[in-house]
């Protein structure tokens, strides 16, 4: 006798068919969306133009258009280089992590959150280029035979490391995305009415087919890919955090942030994933694929993680006063729990570590306009994080005489907002052209869901 | 799969079959192996070779430079980015293999025998040379077959 317990609800509701999978998936792909795309698409131009003049400026009068100076070297700049990758790796998080450890769930996510991934990196990638106040020779980052020697690059140096990882990141997350897409490329091929369309996705498809000497290999792709990224997940923000601590800034020098930054980035990441994911549910009426269970499962997670951030903070500030070190004792009490910047702090700790604790509540969890709302002041959140660790650290320096406070330029401000404007453009140019939802891996979990709740009998037990 | 294991089991062996999603029951079934993780091994491995080789090369033999008195030779410092130009190297090379290996490449022109595939029909298809065709059709329709077509 066998006692079967509901722990887990279906994975898809509705009873689907595979038929109606691709259907339901495809219907929105390529198709003339609402009147409420248009509007997004137009205030995201709005906010490239702003981006693209600010760049303009950049390039043309040179970094001096920025606030930045000899204290507070790295200013918006770098703030939001971190922020944009912290939330590109929800991605790779999602994807990756959920698929090495066979998690089932990821299936109607993951295509989502890997799409955010590239465009979130494409925006990060554009921060450290223009910080090199030259542009134009980035180039000379690479090792490569030149004519300077040969004067080869600093191996030592994580700024070298970060231009390595950042690169091989933002490769292998748009292979890994795009080679996700293709059994579903192939599907809206075969299933187009308008020769434009089958055209279009022929190419796109690298002529697939569904035979099982391709599936054999694309599945053994993916977990290569999937092993291997899972080690640059790590790296990628552990690099980046040793940007920071490689250094003898107090608040920066600290053997805490290499999993205090990779947590982190998870948590704006997963975030973002949630705020997607609400839109896209409610937009295209994909209910019964993004269920409550699926975003139920995101709030978990980010209360989880909400709770080794504000552990985070709070070591942060037991070994300012521990250590017994002077200078540490009073950036972190003086120059981010008190003084000029004391608002940015506080509005880090109670957006990132206090209103995330909602979610241990299941009637917030299950609220979509609530759960959407704090998915929105996590992002807040970190990004204020990020301005703690940068701006309070470089403003208050060893020599008194050199202490500023800062501010951004308009210019500084064009620049980000340019980029939330790609972001936009591109998730939106996602939303129409791309099938929201891996079709065949949502496929491959309906027999699964079956089983498991008791829709058919299990035969072989093997699919 | 049912249908798939009653086939084989008649020694039917099939030449190929096309799924909508990997069915990790037939792959298995028709003794379907992928050696790209070896070959993945084997770039890694390698690569991380060429990598430190080229470090080394680069940074003691011809144009050696003193960062901070550390030695030429930097070796723990050079670690985390041997680690990075691995994965690197492994993906790219990987996926050229996944590409020459499955056929998958742009511009590809698919040989699409039934579109239904890639939708919700799972197909089976047998070259006529090799199986006694009486004992084909009696087996495929006793397992079902919901359409049989010659082609």
């Amino acid at each position: 006798m066998s006692y079967a317990a509901e722990i887990r609800g279906p994975l898809v509701l509705g009873n689907k068919k595979l038929s109606q999978v691709s259907a339901d998936i495809i219907a929105p792909v390529g198709e003339r969306p609402g009147k409420w795309w248009y509007a997004g698409m137009f205030i995201a131009s709005l906010m490239l133009v702003y981006g693209a003049y600010a760049l303009y400026i950049t390039f043309t009068v040179g970094i001096g258009s920025w606030n930045v100076n000899n204290s507070v070297g790295w200013g918006w700049e770098i703030i939001n280089f971190v922020w944009w990758i912290g939330i590109g790796h929800a991605g790779t998080a999602f994807s990756i992590f959920l698929l090495l450890l066979r998690q089932t769930w990821r299936t109607s996510i993951n295509r989502a959150a890997e799409a955010m991934t590239v465009a979130a990196v494409l925006c990060a990638a554009l921060f450290p280029l223009i910080h090199m106040g030259r542009p134009w020779l980035f180039f000379f980052i690479a090792p490569y035979p030149n004519t300077r020697g040969p004067l080869w690059v600093n191996y030592n140096s994580p700024l070298f490391w970060d231009f390595i990882a950042i690169s091989a990141y933002l490769l292998i997350s748009a292979s890994f995305w795009y080679l996700g897409m293709i059994p579903d490329f192939a599907t809206i091929r075969d299933k187009a009415t308008t020769r434009i369309k089958k055209a279009v996705y022929s190419v796109l498809s690298f002529g697939w087919t569904g035979s099982s000497r391709e599936w054999i290999r694309y599945e053994a792709t993916g977990f290569i890919l999937g092993g291997i990224a899972a080690v640059l997940v790590v790296s990628v923000h552990s690099i980046v955090s040793t940007d920071f601590a490689s250094s003898v800034i107090p608040g920066w020098h600290t053997t805490l942030f290499p999993p205090y930054f990779v947590v982190g980035a998870i948590f704006s990441g997963f975030a973002m994933v949630m705020t997607l994911m609400i839109l896209i549910r409610n937009i295209y009426r994909f209910h019964d694929y993004i269920t409550n269970r699926h975003l139920d499962a995101i709030a978990r997670i980010l209360v989880f993680i909400s709770l080794i951030m504000g552990t985070a903070y709070l070591t942060e500030l037991f070994m300012a006063w521990y250590s017994g070190n002077e200078y540490e004792g009073f950036l972190i009490f003086g120059n981010r729990v008190t003084g000029d910047y004391a608002f940015q702090f506080w509005a880090m700790f109670i957006c990132n570590a206090i209103i995330p604790q909602l979610f241990w509540s299941k009637k917030i969890r299950q609220n979509l306009t609530i759960a959407f709302i704090i998915s929105l002041i996590i992002n807040l959140g970190m990004w204020y994080e990020r301005f703690n660790i940068i701006v309070t650290s470089l403003s208050r320096s060893y020599l008194p005489s050199t202490w500023v406070t800062y501010h951004p330029t308009f210019i500084e401000v064009g620049i980000y907002v340019g980029t939330i404007g790609l972001f936009t453009a591109a998730v939106l140019l996602f939303f129409r052209y791309v099938p929201m939802i891996a079709i065949h891996e949502v496929k491959s979990v309906l027999k699964h869901n079956e089983i498991e709740h008791g829709m058919i009998e299990p035969n072989t037990g093997e699919q | 799969m049912d249908a798939l294991c009653r086939l084989l089991a008649e020694n039917l062996e099939p030449a190929e079959i096309y799924t909508p999603y990997p069915v990790h029951g037939a792959l298995r079934a028709l003794k379907r192996r992928s050696k790209l993780s070896w070959a993945a091994w084997f770039y890694g491995f390698f690569g991380g070779i060429a990598i430190l080789a080229f470090l080394y090369y680069t940074a003691v033999i011809d144009w050696p430079l003193n960062y901070g008195g550390k030695p030429f030779n930097a070796f723990p410092s050079f670690i985390i980015i041997t680690l990075v130009l691995i994965i690197l190297v492994v993906t790219i090379l990987t996926l050229l293999t996944f590409s020459l290996r499955a056929k998958i490449f742009p511009f590809k022109k698919a040989e699409i025998l039934d579109e239904r595939a890639t939708d919700d029909k799972f197909i089976i298809v047998f070259d006529a040379g090799h199986v006694n065709r009486d004992q084909l059709y009696a087996s495929l329709r006793e397992a079902e077959a919901e359409e049989i077509i010659e082609k």
